[in-house]
């Protein structure tokens, strides 16, 4: 059963002012282009989902070469252009507010060609007559188990870190899953009124096998009996402070103690509410809740694991207004999954639960624009974090922060990827550290993230400096950055597992958000004019030297080129206060080999054999990394018969070299260097975009097109660069074939932690395990 | 979880007489030969078991061949009538209230006995412990109580014909009994006590409780109790089979005007039980027990079925005190088994059910006789039927009945066996006539043994003419049967 019965619609409709004002800046975003609308109207929340068209900066780069004026001295021109993108809202609303919300809706609804609202959930039925009369959209009604299962299949594809496995008493209340290339079979509980077991094999079968009467309907109802509280959060306050051992009979109190034989513990409870019919006093009401919450949650997670065992599936999803954010039904349901399958079976809760009716609505309306042919990103300036007060700590907080709360999701360029070569896609995890669960990295990172952001204020502002209202939305990006690091400090999981990445991807995404498409545009411009002019210079004294010192002098003009960086903020002080910083300066500033992690011998002995069929590189910085750091290198690898693709940004991010850049500059070096143009011509040298716009690099949501190359190309050496790429993320991914991750440590702190110091260097030469052919004979 | 928590113990040890007189006659009956003994004390109600002989006369015949005295008569063979002792198991249920009387009875009736233990299980035997110490002069062995209720339930499956049936309220007979099986193994049994214990039965000494649920008939007695005001599980049941449900659960068809036809939900099926009285405004308790005897039956049900599928069980047996006897329990089950297996798996039930731990503990203290190895049959003259009045026909009349209950077995001399040349043992059914399913057939038959009854008095009378107690005895007879034929007519099972 779905969600339905007005979960504490009757009594909120009565308290709540209808007529509030709705802050349009916030919510219902982009409105005006609106295209699609759906609805999905549980018993006490609406969720409203609307596909709409965004208009924003994007910074394109155009090499002058065929422009017809030859004035200046710059490689290529910058210029900022309006992009329209595709965007997914999904705002959730008391049920209260409907009439407000679809007032709101009609009043901004400008550029809408649409006659038909999608609607699912209950209430669909109850508030049809109104949403017509509001909208003037005819209400389509969808079956609301088909999209319960639509929307779910939807955000576990495209939303990283979208479920998490719930543990009250570890040091971070939520671990997040990796998303699983493959997400089927699963099963889906749905708490709502009553249970629903669904056993989901592909995105168009599902079958309901299961189901039970005793759900969130026998809590509420029940509850209500027992301790005359109508309403549901209350009820769940209730269950959070009481007692159940006082109702409930246990095995010690049958048998005086555990039940050895039957492997049956002192405190397990052997008869929900077993003591209450000989009581002679009645129960605390919390009592009371406790243990009617234990009883239903026991339940069904029996129930769910039978289910699973009998179906033969590991994957458990629960969902529904039982569940719903709620920690102590996620505590109890995890607690009752754990001891019935013994830890075979983990309860999995979802982060967009609550808007998976809406969505799959929404899919269902959509279905000639093929959502599912593209990959969404969540934008994490646009959506509201998960809630995860407990209501024990603070029973407000959820009420009200839960008025409203939105999702955004971002239409991709192309579709995401696995990068082909990973050696295990399933266990993959980009990210080295969760922050989530390591809270002094986590303290240090936040830290960190504010101390930097009047610098990126600034440097935003200065990108554009012909425009005089950029100072206001420069002001807007700080209060809206700073605003998620507070939220990110008391709620880390609040978009899913809390890592540098994330810190830097909500950055960018706000940065976005606020017309700052590329806040270093100047800067790199700058770099990569400057870098080009020593390019022949550094090329012609590498040839100079031996092979041996050359390969060695290669690698070490790759980390000193990465030394310049200004995402690392150590960096970006010794930039601003020494311009003419150089890059043989750089090379001073590198640590002496021993480098803290040192592998470079067994890639000088690997050099010595054949050379590498294709060599993949995720690059990193635009200026002096790429130009005068990796150019040369892959010059070198091109010279050895080695095939080059090189992987970089699809849009900006920090100082990193753009795709778009790194073509007009691989053109330009080609005009200089006879190998790299060959390279060019041959097709031995190719230049892929990622499909990423994160100084961090998520192997396993990678440009279609990047996977194909690789394959195409027998790829079997990939070099990851960068801090960002090669620590913060991958430090600790295993490839199938070998790898090179090469990073300049720019972080005292980082490097104090590794037990490095600043500048020191990660030289990490890896060779898949591969059985030795004395051991297969032996 | 085995039966505990003093079903209405604690209102019944106050409102009923203790020192009530016991009629020897008719129960504790051959105690002076006792030999072996076992109790199993529930929450509500004691089951004693003992081990006795019985000296009874059996006609012998012999032919004069081999006799040395001379041939003086036509007569092929001589009939004797002599004294012979044979075993019997009696088994004596009665409410926990008497249990101090009953002891002070069997240690004033305890002649022959050399025994010097008494096996014990069940919660209570931990409670009354010492009282038995005391009264009996026995020791209390404690014995498990799983083992001594699958112990005895292998026993009742295997020596009593027609122990387990099928409970079906609207069909012409009630229960449906359920021929021996050669081969009893594997079953499930649940026992619905205060929880649920799911157990799995492979032999006869391989057993495993592989699930369990807290919600059971302490939920029903606790929840029911403090919804209704009502503190009897007796009363809680009659007033859930006079209740509407529909007015307290959420329905399908509440949520969705009608079936959700494409997950196949129809419009009846109870979408969440006690789903509309958070937003009720009225409560009526007979709605509250109906709705709560439903919840739980129906998922007692639903996790038989998930159990019997997972572990390929087809035979599932329910017991315990939510069940014993219960008619409205039984139906409930036995409707959500049909529900969710689709008929696949059968609700059984079992007519010695409440015994079956009292059997499995005297079988635990008298594993050296080797009572499996003999066949047991039950002694109909000794036995109480099983109950099978519905509370809301006569609600009283289950509770006067209910105070003293019999099962004897008779051992019988060997092992009795299938004939090997039956062509499908397991649906053998010797009787060709069901009286029990023929309304027609079941009139007449018991009109025609009443009517026989006067002759059979006359020719047991005439077969011992030399003993002048033999009238006194044959009237007792004739009263006795009659009785048993007078609880068929209205109890045919």
């Amino acid at each position: 059963m779905a969600e339905w019965s007005g979960l504490h619609s009757s009594t909120s409709r009565h308290t709540m002012d209808k007529s509030i004002t709705l802050p349009p800046d916030e919510i219902f975003r982009n409105l005006e282009n609106a295209k699609r609308f759906a609805i999905d109207i549980g018993g006490s929340l609406t969720k409203l989902a609307y596909y709409s068209t965004v208009q924003h900066k994007v910074a394109k780069v155009r090499s002058f070469d065929h422009a017809t004026k030859v004035i200046i001295d710059e490689l290529y021109e910058i210029s900022v252009q309006e992009e329209v993108t595709a965007r997914l809202h999904f705002i959730k609303f008391e049920n209260a507010y409907i009439e407000t919300c679809l007032d709101f809706v009609r009043d901004h609804l400008v550029n809408t060609d649409t006659k038909v609202i999608k609607a699912t959930g209950g209430g669909a039925h109850k508030f049809k007559e109104l949403i017509e009369r509001k909208l003037g959209l005819r209400v389509d009604k969808e079956d609301e188990m088909t999209c319960l299962i639509k929307g779910c299949n939807f955000v576990l594809r495209n939303i990283p870190h979208e479920a998490f496995v719930y543990a009250k008493h570890a040091d971070s209340e939520f671990r997040f899953q990796t998303t699983q290339p493959d997400i089927f079979p699963y099963l889906l509980v749905n708490i709502g009124s009553g249970v629903s077991i669904v056993k989901v094999e592909s995105e168009d079968k599902f079958e309901r096998i299961g189901g039970s009467s005793i759900g969130g309907g026998t809590f509420w109802g029940l509850g209500a009996l027992l301790t005359k509280t109508k309403r549901f959060d209350e009820l769940l306050q209730l269950a959070s402070k009481g007692q159940h051992t006082s109702v409930d009979m246990l095995v010690k109190d049958i048998y005086g103690g555990s039940y050895g034989s039957l492997g049956l513990t002192g405190d397990l409870i052997a008869s929900s509410f077993g003591k209450s019919a000989t009581a002679d006093k009645g129960f605390p009401k919390e009592d009371m809740a406790k243990s009617l919450l234990h009883m239903i949650s026991n339940d069904i997670g029996q129930l769910a694991c039978l289910y699973a065992k009998l179906h033969n599936l590991s994957r458990v999803y629960f969902g529904g207004f039982f569940i719903r954010g709620h920690p102590v039904t996620m505590h109890t349901i995890t607690y009752s999954i754990n001891f019935f399958t013994k830890g075979e079976v983990q309860a999995l809760f979802l982060r967009h639960e609550g808007y998976l009716g809406a969505i799959g609505a929404f899919l269902k309306g959509a279905e000639e624009d093929n959502p599912n042919q593209y990959s969404w990103g969540e934008n994490y300036a646009g959506s509201s974090g998960l809630m995860s007060v407990s209501p024990d700590m603070n029973p407000m907080q959820r009420a009200r922060s839960g008025t409203f709360d939105m999702l955004e999701m971002d239409r991709l360029e192309r579709k995401l990827v696995n990068l082909p070569l990973l050696q295990d896609a399933s266990s993959y995890i980009p990210d080295t550290v969760d922050l989530a669960e390591d809270a002094l990295a986590r303290e240090y990172w936040l830290y960190c993230f504010e101390e930097a952001l009047d610098g990126v204020v600034k440097r935003a502002l200065a990108s554009q400096p012909d425009m005089p209202e950029a100072a206001e939305r420069a002001e807007k990006f700080r209060q809206k950055y700073r605003h998620k690091l507070q939220t990110l400090r008391h709620q880390p999981f609040a978009y899913g597992s809390l890592t540098v990445r994330s810190l830097l991807d909500t950055r960018e995404h706000c940065l976005n958000e606020f017309n700052f498409p590329d806040p270093y545009s100047k800067i790199k411009q700058r770099e990569n004019d400057m870098a080009l002019k020593y390019y022949q210079k550094v090329v012609k004294s590498l040839e100079e030297l031996s092979w041996e010192e050359r390969q060695f002098a290669l690698i070490r003009g790759v980390l000193a080129g990465n030394v310049f960086d200004w995402g690392a903020k150590a960096v970006s002080d010794v930039l601003e206060s020494e311009p003419e910083f150089g890059f043989e300066q750089a090379k001073r500033k590198l640590e002496e080999r021993p480098w803290l992690v040192d592998s470079y011998d067994q890639w000088f002995e690997r050099l010595k054999g054949p050379p590498h069929k294709c060599a993949l590189f995720f690059v990193d910085n635009s200026g002096l990394d790429i130009i005068l750091g990796v150019m040369p290198f892959v010059r070198e690898l091109l010279s050895r018969g080695t095939e080059v693709v090189l992987a970089s940004n699809s849009a900006p991010a920090l100082n990193d070299v753009t795709n778009g850049e790194l073509q007009i500059l691989t053109e330009s070096i080609a005009a200089m260097d006879p190998v790299i143009q060959a390279g060019l011509r041959e097709d031995r040298l190719t230049l892929v975009q990622s499909g990423s716009s994160s100084p961090c690099l998520d192997l396993s949501r990678l440009d279609k097109v990047l996977a194909m190359v690789v394959r195409e190309r027998k790829t079997d050496l990939v070099i990851i660069e960068g801090m960002g790429r090669a620590i913060h993320t991958n430090y600790y991914a295993m490839l199938s074939c070998e790898s090179l991750k090469m990073a300049v440590i720019k972080n005292s702190w980082l490097a104090d932690r590794l037990g490095g110091k600043l500048f020191s260097v990660v030289f990490k030469y890896e060779v898949p395990a591969r059985p030795s052919l004395l051991t297969l004979f032996t | 979880m085995a039966e505990w928590s003093g079903l209405h113990s604690s209102t019944s040890r106050h409102t009923m007489d203790k020192s009530i007189t016991l009629p020897p006659d008719e129960i504790f009956r051959n105690l002076e030969n006792a030999k072996r003994f076992a109790i199993d004390i529930g929450g509500s109600l004691t089951k004693l078991a003992y081990y006795s002989t019985v000296q009874h006369k059996v006609a012998k015949v012999r032919s004069f061949d081999h006799a040395t005295k001379e041939a003086t008569s036509d007569e092929l063979y001589e009939i004797s009538v002599q004294e012979e002792v044979t075993a019997r198991l009696h088994f004596i249920k009665f409410e926990n209230a008497y249990i101090e009387t009953c002891l002070d009875f069997v240690r004033d009736h305890l002649v022959n006995t050399d025994t010097k233990v008494i096996k014990a299980t069940g919660g209570g035997a931990h409670k009354f412990k010492e009282l038995i110490e005391r009264k009996l002069g026995l020791r209390v062995d404690k014995e498990d109580e799983m083992t001594c209720l699958i112990k005895g339930c292998n026993f009742v499956l295997r020596n009593i014909p027609h122990e387990a049936f099928v409970y079906a309220k609207h069909a012409d007979s009630e229960f449906r009994f359920q021929t021996t099986q050669p081969d009893i193994f594997p079953y499930l049994l649940v026992n619905i006590g205060s929880g649920v214990s799911i157990v799995k039965v492979e032999s006869e000494d391989k057993f495993e409780r592989i699930g369990g649920s807290s919600i059971g008939g302490g939920t029903f007695w606790g929840l029911g109790a403090l919804l209704t005001k009502t503190k009897r599980f007796d009363e809680l049941l009659q007033l859930a089979s006079k209740g509407q449900h529909t007015s307290v659960d959420m329905l399908v068809k509440d949520i969705y005007g009608g079936s959700y036809g494409s997950l196949g939900l129809t419009g009846d099926l109870i979408a969440s039980s006690f789903g509309k009285s958070a937003t009720a405004d009225k409560e009526f308790r007979c709605y509250m027990a109906k709705s709560l005897l439903h919840m739980i039956s129906n998922d007692i049900g639903q996790l038989a079925c998930l159990y019997a599928k997972l572990h390929n069980l087809s035979r599932v047996y329910f017991g315990g005190f939510f069940i014993r006897g219960h008619p409205v329990t039984m139906h409930t089950i036995t409707y959500s088994i049909n529900f969710f297996t689709k008929g696949e798996v059968q609700a059984l039930f079992l007519r010695h059910e409440g015994y079956l731990g009292a059997i499995g503990a005297f079988l635990k203290g008298a594993e050296e006789d080797n009572p499996n190895q003999y066949s047991w049959g039950e002694n109909y003259a000794g036995s109480s039927g099983l109950m099978s009045v519905s509370p809301d026909m006569n609600p009283m009349q289950r509770a006067r009945s209910g105070t003293f209950d019999m099962l004897e077995m008779d051992r019988l001399e060997r092992k009795l066996v299938n004939l090997p040349l039956l062509q499908d043992a397991s649906s053998y059914i010797p009787d060709t006539v069901d009286l029990a399913e023929d309304a027609l057939a079941r009139e007449y038959w018991l009109y025609c043994f009443e009517e026989a009854l006067d002759g059979v008095v006359k020719r047991a009378l005439a077969s011992q003419p030399d003993m002048p107690e033999a009238a006194e005895r044959a009237e007792k007879f004739r009263q006795k049967y009659r009785h048993k034929l007078q609880t068929l007519r209205h109890q045919p099972l």
